[in-house]
């Protein structure tokens, strides 16, 4: 019975499918923070990784022996192929963040990230670290299944509908054990040091030189202050590590968890490190409860983003279907409404005839096609405001670029 | 009679993955038990003769993949001391120069964010356990840019400290500041190149 019942809560928690959603805002602030990462180590990339670096690559291997997962063994020992890896790894990064060719490109920043960790160990805080442990795990994630371009490359192909198909969280299932292990391990770290337990640890933490951001008002160095923010972080992070798995003491940690690291990243210079680990909190979060939080904000940003557009489009088209499918993915705060022309209750005057060769757009100035019932769309959807902008340029120039070509 | 139990647990197992082959939910959960256990065993400080067994196993497979990890900043005690770096040039002329590694708390924020990875260097290189760093971090010195073109001869490593003395009532005081040459390297012409 007992085993029985932890097969099946094990099965549940490993196995049992869910809206991947989570998975994919954790893989776009991921991307981010990679990026962040190399933003930030772009002045000084040839001087830690070129073959002239601080520590050359031969001294390296001479400290840190055996084999390891690091490209700069493989690649010419030059300044150009340095920055060659530096701009594959960035553009990787950025098609990571946005979801295209996802899989390929998960295992190509894992490569780089842990390359560069490799390359030399000896600068790395534990948000490198996070980010290279989690993205061993994000490459066996299904994190192109939503919020990617990817899906709508599988939809435009007619692979996949309109809805987000649920899928296996195996892969962030262990993400989140390394987050949670994070706190944990940290905690069992600091109660072996007799400062942390003692209450004086964040005297030193906060006395040391280089470690220090923004002012810190003078109340908060009070022996008894320091001691219980001391305690604190104790408390702190043994919760996140072992209570965070309670599903009533999630949310609240969460919330306790990103004052804290905000805090943290206003009172310390240890760049990306808040930001790393916050990224993996989205993971905690229930879908249905994204899904919730979600459609307030929408319905917030509603009110702003001026008046629904209706798409009526036939149904009976594979090709109709799938570009009404494409505008429903892509139309993140629900601006669209479609209907299809085979369905009776369609309030549209619009035969099937009329939308035989595109989409149809009802506007009140009446039908639009083609390219004034993209504008109409791309206005509305903010994911496609780039687009709009593109065409309503076009537009202004046009009469312009035609009347100059018939003088000349 | 006894079959029935073997079979409920399979069904009860199928309305998780239908559809799902059994070698990969098998190899699945394999490599879930497998690394669970791994980076326990791995980042826990823990020290029974089992334990170090196992980290001692799979201590190949975590340096290639890069699972190794661990989780002790400011752990098991803060650092004590406010610890700088500097390099001193001794040039053919018999001139000299001190060369100082970028210190987060005379930088501007924003550069301070931007070369925050010096301060952990520094962290690194005053530590004597890696003095197999020392030759490169003198010879890197010696081809700056501004030290390289007036042919350097010599560079000597020099850490200053000063300790963080803890008061009771709160206030910060420091004990004065302490200086070292650790290290002194002797410029190769092949260096320069």
């Amino acid at each position: 019975m007992k085993a029985n019942s932890f097969f099946d809560a094990w099965n549940g928690f490993f196995f049992a499918e869910q809206s991947p959603t989570p998975l994919a805002l954790f893989r776009i602030a991921y991307g981010m923070a990679v990026i962040a990462t190399l933003f930030l180590l772009h002045a000084d990339w040839i001087a830690w990784y070129g073959p002239n670096a601080w520590v050359r690559l031969s001294t390296i291997r001479t400290m840190e022996p055996g084999p390891r997962l690091n490209l700069f063994t493989i690649i010419p020992q030059s300044d150009s192929w340095v920055r060659i890896l530096f701009w594959v790894f960035l553009i990787s990064a950025v098609c990571l963040a946005c979801g295209l060719f996802t899989r390929v490109n998960s295992i190509i920043v894992f490569a780089c990230l842990a390359s560069i960790q490799q390359r030399n160990l000896l600068i790395l805080h534990g948000g490198d670290t996070f980010l290279r442990v989690t993205g061993f795990f994000l490459m066996f994630a299904p994190a192109g299944a939503a919020l990617s371009v990817d899906r709508l490359i599988r939809i435009w192909r007619g692979e996949e509908g309109a809805e987000i198909q649920p899928r296996r969280p195996w892969a962030q299932r262990m993400i989140q054990f390394e987050l949670a292990l994070l706190y944990f391990a940290g905690f069992c770290s600091k109660i072996e040091g007799g400062s942390w337990v003692q209450g004086t640890a964040l005297y030193y933490v906060y006395h040391l030189d280089e470690l220090q951001r923004f002012p810190i008002p003078p109340w908060f160095f009070r022996p008894a202050i320091l001691r219980l923010a001391t305690w604190f972080a104790l408390v702190f992070e043994f919760s996140m590590g072992v209570l965070i798995w309670i599903k009533e003491l999630r949310y609240p940690l969460l919330a306790l968890g990103v004052l804290f690291h905000l805090s943290l990243e206003y009172s310390l210079n240890i760049p990306m490190f808040q930001w790393d680990v916050l990224a993996a909190y989205i993971l905690f979060v229930d879908p249905v409860d994204l899904t919730r939080f979600w459609n307030r904000i929408r319905t917030r940003a509603n009110r702003h983003l001026g008046q629904r557009v209706n798409v009526i489009y036939d149904g009976a088209s594979e090709r109709r279907l799938r570009t009404a499918n494409m505008l429903r993915a892509i139309d993140i705060f629900g601006q669209l409404s479609f209907a299809d022309l085979r369905d009776s209750r369609a309030p549209f005057d619009a035969t099937r005839q009329d939308a035989q060769d595109e989409l149809l757009v009802a506007t009140n100035s009446g039908l639009r096609r083609g390219r004034e019932g993209l504008c109409a769309i791309a206005g509305v959807v903010p994911l496609l405001w780039p687009l709009a902008i593109l065409l309503r340029i076009q537009q202004l120039w046009a009469p312009r670029i035609a009347a100059s070509s018939k003088a000349g | 009679m006894s079959k029935a139990p073997h079979s409920d647990k399979v069904k009860s197992s199928q309305q998780y993955f239908p559809g799902m082959k059994n070698w990969k939910y098998i190899a699945i959960n394999i490599f879930l038990i497998f690394h669970i256990l791994a980076i326990s065993t791995w980042c826990l400080p823990m020290t029974n003769p089992f334990v170090q067994v196992c980290r001692f196993a799979v201590r190949p497979y975590f340096v290639w993949t890069g699972l190794f990890q661990s989780w002790d900043m400011f752990s098991p005690q803060p650092e004590t001391t406010n610890a700088y770096l500097e390099a001193i040039v001794l040039y053919q002329d018999g001139s000299t120069k001190i060369w100082s590694f970028p210190r987060m708390d005379l930088l501007s924020l924003n550069e301070r964010y931007h070369k925050e990875r010096y301060r952990k260097f520094v962290e690194v290189l005053l530590d004597g356990k890696n003095s197999v760093l020392w030759p490169d971090v003198a010879r890197h010195v010696a081809r700056l840019p501004g030290i390289r073109d007036g042919d350097p001869q010599k560079i000597l490593l020099l850490a200053r400290w000063s300790t963080i003395v803890y008061q009771d009532d709160g206030t910060f005081t420091r004990s004065p500041l302490d200086e070292n040459v650790f290290y002194r390297y002797d410029v190769k012409p092949g260096d320069l190149q």
